[in-house]
């Protein structure tokens, strides 16, 4: 196993060790239980739709408490100070904590793909938004779990790489309510920030290069400031 | 031979205040060398520009020929670290803790399990290898956090306050690991207590205020000799005659109170047979001795008599 491996490991374990990844699952899954129920039998649709506008809300939420903690605590707790004078690269380690917080996410994901089996198993659903959908949320994830990543790497306080997390993610969310009041060019410029924007395609079905360049973008980006904020020491 | 360590002119700012103020020393292989300070006076920033967790502002640090900048893998590979007050992960048990340590120093297999072995039983921890980090007591996290900085045979061993918090069995039990590391290790240590580097430390810097105050407190210490004599007569007859003597330098006198013989103080330059040459002189002169005793180099007070000429110097 090579050190990113090792680090890996040390952050999967570190992370299903702690009680917040099972709350995390617990409350999603009962909150997406509830409201896919719900729809079901209100709609009548065999349709994810809704489902996926939820989760993408729920992301916004919980991303920040999964990421919070990922280096602010080892800012705190000293133990950076042990790990960056071993042999291993800032870039290794902010990976590590990357792939370990997606993995999470990716598990909520298959854990939720329960009410998508039901549908295939019950009725006749279009397979193509929902395979769509799935593919949008876990770069959606991406993308909020390379911001969560950002703050937790800037600060020593848990609570503030949380609450500079989720404002951001709440503010990138609803940023096209406000950018489509701006005059061109700073209108396009905006709006294309806009979380909601380049993920309700991925829902509805249609996947375009845009939206998945976007959230790989922000996911690159914020993991190399994160690297950056490492090793500017 | 080259050093392992060489510091030149290293400057650390933090915002408007300078930590560290243009530090110059070098560390020769097999050496154990403490680094003297009180709280606060650059010590812990040093070490940490030494290991490439900081970068300086100024000046320049290699460790094992490599720059801890610029080739900042290379040191880590060559330096192990041990921080002040032992950060460790909580959530492992010692034997993960160690295992992973050992993992990110590149031991594998038969060698990781041979390394985290040898430094458990070094460290005197096979009952506390399940425990999780957490739970464990201060001086258990400490030795510990020695045990992981000895895995992979470090070139060089970077210790930052490594008795502070434990008992004295404990302290005991740290010194005498540190001082069985001499000849295979370099060893650099910090401590701002003064008795504990005298006893661990072949040679001792003194850092106040970010200011490296002397290389080798030990030989400033013992450039001169101090004799403590108890003597009876006059006090003015002992100093006339003690200060006829070759190489005497002063001569303090410190009173009991009532007519117990004054005990003396005598600064001199060292030489061969100095103290025979003051007892003889004062026996000659009808001085009778009651007690005369050469004072062990004295690290406290270079360390006082340093730490002291700045102040003076800036009243």
């Amino acid at each position: 196993m090579n050190n990113f491996g090792v680090l890996l490991l040390k952050e999967e374990r570190a992370l299903f060790s702690s009680p917040i990844a099972y709350v995390v699952m617990t409350v999603f899954l009962l909150i997406m239980g509830y409201s896919f129920t719900l729809t079901l039998f209100l709609s009548h649709q065999p349709s994810l739709v809704h489902v996926f506008f939820q989760i993408f809300v729920l992301f916004m939420l919980t991303v920040p408490l999964i990421t919070m903690r990922l280096l602010a605590e080892e800012r705190k707790l000293r133990t950076l100070e042990v790990l960056l004078t071993a042999p291993v690269s800032e870039i290794e380690i902010v990976l590590a904590k990357f792939v370990a917080s997606m993995s999470l996410i990716a598990l909520m994901l298959l854990l939720s793909g329960a009410y998508a089996a039901v549908l295939v198993l019950f009725g006749d659903p279009d397979l193509g938004p929902i395979y769509s959908g799935y593919l949008g949320l876990l770069l959606f994830g991406s993308a909020l779990v390379g911001v969560g990543l950002l703050a937790s790497a800037l600060t020593a306080n848990q609570i503030i790489a949380a609450i500079v997390s989720l404002s951001a993610f709440l503010l990138l969310w609803i940023i096209d309510n406000f950018g489509w009041l701006l005059p061109s060019p700073f209108d396009t410029l905006v709006v294309n920030l806009s979380l909601s924007v380049h993920f309700r395609p991925f829902a509805i079905g249609s996947v375009y290069l845009s939206d998945v360049g976007f959230f790989l973008s922000v996911a690159l980006l914020t993991l190399l400031l994160s690297v950056r904020a490492l090793a500017r020491r | 031979m080259s050093p392992v360590v060489l510091a030149q002119h290293v400057t650390k700012w933090y915002g408007p205040r300078r930590a560290v103020n243009d530090v110059s020393f070098a560390v020769e292989p097999g050496e154990i060398v403490g680094l003297l300070g009180p709280n606060g006076s650059g010590k812990s920033t040093l070490f940490r520009i030494l290991c490439g967790y900081l970068a300086p502002s100024a000046g320049s640090m290699q460790v094992a020929g490599h720059d801890v900048v610029a080739e900042s893998m290379e040191v880590r590979r060559a330096i192990s670290y041990v921080p002040e007050d032992s950060p460790l992960y909580d959530h492992m048990r010692v034997v993960e803790f160690l295992r992973f340590m050992a993992n990110i120093k590149g031991l594998r297999g038969a060698t990781e399990n041979r390394a985290v072995a040898a430094a458990a039983e070094r460290l005197d921890l096979g009952g506390v290898m399940t425990m999780p980090t957490g739970k464990l007591s201060r001086g258990f996290r400490q030795r510990v956090s020695i045990a992981q900085a000895l895995l992979g045979e470090p070139k060089l061993l970077v210790l930052d306050e490594p008795t502070s918090g434990l008992d004295p069995h404990q302290v005991i039990a740290v010194r005498d690991l540190i001082r069985s590391l001499a000849g295979r290790h370099t060893v650099l240590l910090a401590s701002h207590v003064l008795p504990e580097i005298e006893k661990i430390a072949t040679r001792v810097m003194i850092l106040l205020d970010g200011r490296l105050l002397t290389g080798d407190a030990l030989e400033e210490s013992a450039g001169g000799v101090r004799i403590r004599l108890r003597a009876t007569g006059a006090e003015a007859a002992v100093r006339d005659i003690c200060g006829g003597v070759g190489g005497v330098r002063s001569i303090a006198a410190e009173h009991d109170g009532g007519s117990a013989p004054v005990r003396y103080v005598i600064e001199a330059e060292r030489r061969p047979s100095l103290a025979a040459d003051i007892v003889t002189a004062l026996v000659a002169g009808g001085i009778a001795i009651t007690e005369v005793s050469e004072v062990p180099h004295d690290l406290e007070r270079v360390f006082l008599d340093l730490t002291r000429r700045p102040a003076q110097a800036a009243a």
